[in-house]
Formats: structure tokens, sequence, C-alpha cells
């Protein structure tokens, strides 16, 4: 039951970091090869928000 | 031993299905507890989840774990990322899932909860997640590719362009019917009002907060948010009682509507971080959280429907919108069921995340059944409204009467007792000044979700609470759906200018991208306008079309999908496609040709037209006969693209079947997989 719970809160907690895009910024952090910093963050934004709002939404 | 026991459990889910389906279809004249549907929809789902579904794996798809997807082959850290199933299942859940499974089912529920029922659970299994599972495969299999260039691939240009085109026109008319439903749930509700034009300046702060103060911090980001949206659902009462400051926030739908007009072209101008961005965080969470809360709402209060299986408005005279129930049933209810927009989500960011073949089974199509079963829930908790309430709510005043005293009368005389008095006390306990007319499907479903959710603590004094924080929710992902979309369709359009003029095609050229974005919103404000001021409330005119059309694309994407697998297997398994395929081209073909050219003006746009034209004029009559006739040129220029890509399509099928054309598809080469097995 406890390893069920926890591969629970793993799952729940991994879609959270997907839909925060904490897990696309990790990938953005390791593709450029940079720190994580305010700046970095900001391109990353600019870059994944942009693709991001080119894509059909559903209804 | 384990075998046995499998098949025994698989028996006894598949009798609880029968036995609940049995229960729900055959019980008449007496209140039927929601467990009933709940039970049925999930062994339903279950059993074609568990046969179907895998048979269509295995035998069709033949998926295979050791063939390389995308996102290893193609892995980038950017776009292609194989990703754990569990986390692709929550993000492709989360795109799918907009407004259409709460609304549709809202709306259907005029012909009573039978047939939107059996629709959602029977078209989903067989249907929409069939849809969503093929083109999510066929993309996999083809490097992630959209569904326009895998029709342009293995149809032809014919048909990928013919793909392209009618996207935009749907997405034209989604917006437009959806911002009318926020414009129907706000007017006259200073409360409502508040609230929403409160998440504008919260989504700024957020922006700013997540870009400036603390940037990366999303989570914490969305909950500030999240507090300070709830904090303007408290507000708003206060505003609402206040004598001064309610008459700033009190609108009519006109002066809303221009509201949103206004407001879409900002949101698709202004860079992305400002609004888009914060806005879509707040709202996916919002959104999981609210269909959870119901999910556990239900379940554990176990509401009584309220409204009969079937109502007298099978015969196609309903007030919500005209039409019989077939094939009306069938295109109000899209999303829920069979939705064409999820096509585009399947071969859009979802393939790019799959780590392996069998991953699809449960995104492609357990999705589709988990989004299915939120059209259930929206579906019991408009039901469990007194009928006569849903009715009141729901009715535009051109169909009821234009005084509360003559709306009650006429719904009252429809069998749906119902009184002013019992109307005004549940506008008060809902904190707002009236209740009739709202239509749209939001305010009743609001209505029903605040009964479910007061239900569980605070009873009536939380009434009006409940309803407006599900106004909030609703508001907030339908205004999502229209920042993304307007932005989604003025790219759209400035790749098409961009063929012709490549300086149109440069996104950040300023004035492309302010004429391009007025453009988009003036086609979308249009549509909306004529919704506002339409007589009939304008959800009887724009829902259908925007169902025509959303199921029309679902066409587009069988197609496609009966495609690949006549050139994988022959005529074999075409059927797996074709049959939801003919299916929903008989339906969408039967409703646009009585939307177009029935005789009866509730129905027929043209009739319609011809009406306004014999009657008495007034100063908007032409205006309302040009409305009509557009609309009816819109319902056949759907038919129309549709039918182009369907005889495109027919033609490479006979072809492929009779052996006079390769069936070469563009599948790319098997690459065996690296990955290793805990993704």
């Amino acid at each position: 039951m406890k390893g069920f719970f926890r591969i629970l809160l793993q799952i729940v907690s991994g879609v959270l970091d997907e839909l925060s895009d904490r897990n696309a910024y990790r990938r953005h952090l390791a593709l450029h090869g940079a720190m994580d910093c305010p700046a970095e963050w900001r391109r990353f934004q600019d870059e994944h928000w942009g693709a991001k709002s080119r894509r059909a939404r559903c209804c | 031993m384990s075998r046995v026991f499998a098949r025994v459990l698989w028996a006894l889910i598949s009798l609880a299905a029968a036995w609940s389906l049995g229960a729900v279809a055959q019980s008449r004249g007496e209140p039927v507890n929601s467990t009933w549907l709940v039970v049925a929809a999930v062994c339903t789902y279950l059993v074609g989840y568990r046969f179907y579904a895998s048979f269509v794996a295995a035998r069709v798809m033949s998926l295979d774990d050791k063939r390389a997807t995308p996102a290893e082959r193609l892995r980038d850290g950017h776009d292609f990322e194989p990703t754990n199933k569990w986390i692709v299942f929550g993000h492709h859940f989360a795109a799918i899932a907009g407004p259409g499974p709460l609304v549709g089912p809202t709306l259907a529920a005029q012909f009573g909860y039978l047939p939107g029922f059996l629709w959602i659970v029977v078209g989903a299994t067989l249907g929409g997640a069939v849809q969503d599972f093929v083109i999510l495969f066929g993309s996999i299999r083809r490097d992630g590719k959209s569904l326009g260039q895998i029709a342009r691939e293995e149809i032809g240009k014919v048909g990928g362009f013919t793909a392209l085109v009618t996207v935009l026109l749907i997405m034209i008319i989604l917006l437009a019917v959806i911002a009318l439903v926020v414009v129907n749930a706000l007017k006259g509700s200073p409360w409502g009002t508040f609230t929403i034009v409160a998440t504008m300046p919260i989504a700024v702060l957020m922006g700013v907060y997540l870009r400036y103060w603390r940037p990366g911090k999303v989570v914490e980001t969305s909950i500030l948010g999240f507090v300070l949206v709830m904090a303007s659902v408290f507000g708003g009462q206060a505003i609402a009682r206040s004598a001064t400051f309610a008459p700033w926030f009190t609108y009519s739908g006109v002066a809303l509507a221009i509201g949103l007009i206004v407001y879409g072209f900002f949101s698709s101008a202004l860079p992305v971080w400002m609004l888009l961005a914060p806005r879509g965080y707040l709202s996916t969470f919002v959104k999981l959280g609210v269909v959870v809360l119901l999910a556990i709402g239900i379940v554990f209060l176990r509401p009584e429907l309220q409204l009969p299986a079937f109502t007298r408005f099978v015969d196609g005279t309903g007030p919500i919108f005209a039409g019989k129930i077939f094939p009306f049933c069938f295109i109000t209810i899209a999303c829920g069921a069979v939705s064409g927009f999820h096509s585009l989500i399947s071969s859009g960011t979802t393939p790019k995340l799959i780590a392996r073949e069998r991953h699809a089974l449960s995104v492609g199509y357990g999705s589709m059944l988990l989004e299915s079963f939120v059209a259930v829930m929206a579906l019991i908790a408009a039901a469990s409204l007194h009928p006569g309430v849903f009715f009141a709510v729901n009715s535009p005043a051109g169909v009821v009467g234009s005084t509360p005293d003559a709306a009650v009368a006429t719904i009252s005389s429809w069998g749906f007792p119902v009184t002013a008095g019992e109307m005004q006390t549940l506008a008060q306990q809902a904190g707002e000044q009236s209740l009739f007319y709202r239509t749209g499907g939001a305010p009743s479903l609001a209505l029903g979700m605040a009964q479910i959710f007061a239900s569980s603590g605070g009873g009536r004094t939380l009434l009006a609470f409940w309803y407006h924080f599900a106004i909030m929710f609703e508001a907030l992902f339908i205004l999502t759906t229209l920042d993304s979309g307007t932005r989604v369709g003025r790219f759209m359009l400035q790749d098409m200018l961009g063929q012709v003029w490549p300086k149109w095609g440069q996104t950040n050229w300023k004035p492309g991208m302010l004429i391009t974005s007025g453009v988009i919103v003036a086609a979308w404000g249009y549509f909306l306008y004529q919704g506002v001021v339409d007589p009939l409330g304008g959800i009887n005119t724009l829902w259908p079309l925007f169902g025509i059309a959303n199921q029309l694309l679902a066409a587009v994407a069988l197609c496609v999908g009966t495609t690949i697998l006549i050139k994988t297997h022959g005529a074999r398994y075409m059927w797996v496609t074709a049959v939801p395929l003919i299916w929903l081209v008989v339906v969408c073909f039967t409703a646009g040709w009585q939307k177009m050219f029935s005789p009866l003006p509730a129905l027929g746009f043209l009739a319609q037209a011809d009406q306004l034209a014999a009657g008495p004029q007034n100063a908007t009559t032409p205006a309302l006969i040009f409305n009509a006739r557009l609309d009816a040129a819109v319902t056949g220029v759907f038919l129309i693209l549709v039918a182009t890509i369907l005889i495109d399509s027919i033609r490479v099928w006979i072809g492929v079947l009779g052996g006079k054309r390769q069936a070469k598809t563009t599948e790319t080469p098997f690459v065996p997989s690296r990955l290793a097995e805990e993704l």
C-alpha cells in the first residue's frame, strides 16, 4: 500500500512538473548547456510559449 | 488461477455494464440515481479499453515496443523527448479537455438524459477514442507529423489543403460560440463579470511575477493566481451587493461581446508571457482540480436525475436548439463523444513525447475515455436540476416569452412545472438578479455543479459562492481557449498569406501581426455579435454550426485513418475507422442539409431568412436576413470541403483496393528501440 501511494505521488508530481513546464525547462537547460538564471528562464519562456501558442487547443 | 480470476472479473465488469445500462435505459417516470450512469459508463469504458482497444492495438496497429518512436529517434531535448506514460497521459488529457464536453451534454439534455448519455459512452468507445488513437498511432509512425501533413502525404495535396482551410473555419466558429457562452453567463451579472474581469489583471500580474520577480516558479505563481482568483470570487459578492459598484459591472450582451472582441485582439497581439502563459497554467490546474472535485462530489453524493430519460423535444421542437434527436443530439455533443479537434492534439505535441508505441493505447484511447467521463459528469450535473428550472435557465426569451410570468407559463405548459417565485428564490440563493434566459449551457451547468458542491457542506448558504466559482471555472478556461485560439488562427492565416507574399508569413512583422489578428477577431467577433442579437438566443444557430464543423473535422481525421489502414492491411480492418466515419458523414450531412434547407424557420437558415423577409420589417431585419443566409453559406462551405476530402480519399481507397494504385505509405522504417524499460 505504501508503495502504491509512493508511485501515485511520483505520477502526480511528474504530471505537475510536465504541466508547469519544469521538465521542459530542465531539458532546455541541458540542451543549451545553460545554468538556471532569470535571463535563461525568460529565453526559455519566449521559445517555449512561442511554439506552444502556435498549436491548437481543444474545445 | 490468475487467468480464471481475470475471466471472472471481466465477466462481472461486463455484467455490471449491461445491468447498469439496462437500468438506465428502462427507467421511466421516477428519478434515477446517477450511480447507475457512473457504473454503466465506467464499466463500458473498461470493457472497451480491455477488449476493443487492445484488439485494435494488437491486430490493427501492431504496436511494437521494440520499434523506436520519434521521441527516441529524433530526441532533441526540445520537442521530441521520451516521457513517462502517465505524464504524457496527463499532458494529453489537459490539452484535449476544453469547455466542449461540459457545454454540449448540458445543451443536449433538452432531449432528456438518455440519448446524450448513450451517445457519449458509445460514441467515445467506438468512435472518438478510436479516432484519437489511430491518428496518434499514424503520427507516431510518421515522425510526429501533423494531421494536415499526413493528409497531404497519404491522400494528396487537395486533401491536405482542404484540411487546413477546414481547421481555420472551424476555429472561427468555435471561438464565436464559446465567447457567446461566456457573454450569456455574464450578462446582467455584476458578480460574475467582476470575477472574470479581475482574472485579466491577475493574469498580467502573474505574468510579471513569473518573468521578473520569481522566474521559473510556475506552481508558486499558479497558487498565487488561484488565491487571487478565489478572492475575486468572494469580492464579487460584495460588488454585487453594492449600490455604487454593481452598475459598473452590469452589462448587456452587446457590451460584453464588444469587451470580449477587444480582449481577444489584445490577447493575440500581446507578448505570450504577459497573458497567455500565466492564464494557460492557471486554467490547466483549475480545470483538473475542478474535474476531480466534481467526480468526487458525484461519486459520494450520488445525486438523483430530475430530468426524464426522454423529453417531448425529441420531436425537434426544443427551445434550446431546434431539430430532432437524429441528427442533432449527435452533433450537439461533439467533445465528449467524438471530437475532430482532438486529432490536432493527437498529431501535435503528444506523438513527440511517446516513449513506447504501446503507450499510445492508454494515452490516445484512454484520455478520450476520461474526457467522455467528464461529459457524463456534466450531463449528471445538468440533469440533476429540476426540469422546469433547467428549461427556464436555458430557453431564450424569443421562444418562451419575454417576461418571467410568460416564461414559466410556457415551460409549465410543456409539463415541466416551475413558478416565477421559485426562480426568484433560486436566483437570490445563487447571488443573481435573474436566472431566466441564461442560454448557452454554462449557467445551468454551474447551477447543477453548485448544488452538488453545496450538498457536500454549507447547504443553500454556500450556493451563491459555488455558483460563481463554477462560472469562474467555466469562463476561465473558455477565455484561455479564446486567447490561444485567436493566436493560432492568426498564425494559420499568416502561414496561408505567407505562401503568396512571404512577408506576411513573418510572425514578428508588426503590421502583419496586427492586421491578421484583427481579421481573425473580426471574423469570430462577427459571428459572436450575430449570436448576441439573435432573437432566438444565438446558441440555437451557432452551437449546431460548431458541432457540424467539429464532427466534419473528425470525418477528415477518420478519412486519414481509413486511408492508413487500407494501405497497411487492405480492406480487412478498414471498418475500425470506416464505420464511425460513415456514421459521422451521415449525421453531419443530414444536419447540415436540414440547417440549410429545412422549411421550418426555427431550423432552416434559408427558411428563417424567407420568414424574416416576409414579416414586419425594422432596422435590424436586413442584418438578420443576411446573417441567416451567411450561416447557410458557411454550412454549405463546410459540407463541400469535407465532401472534397471524402471523394479524394475514396479515389485513393478504390485505387489501392483495386490494385491500380500502389499501397505506399509514408511510415518511417523500423529502427530498434534502445530505451530502458522504466519508461
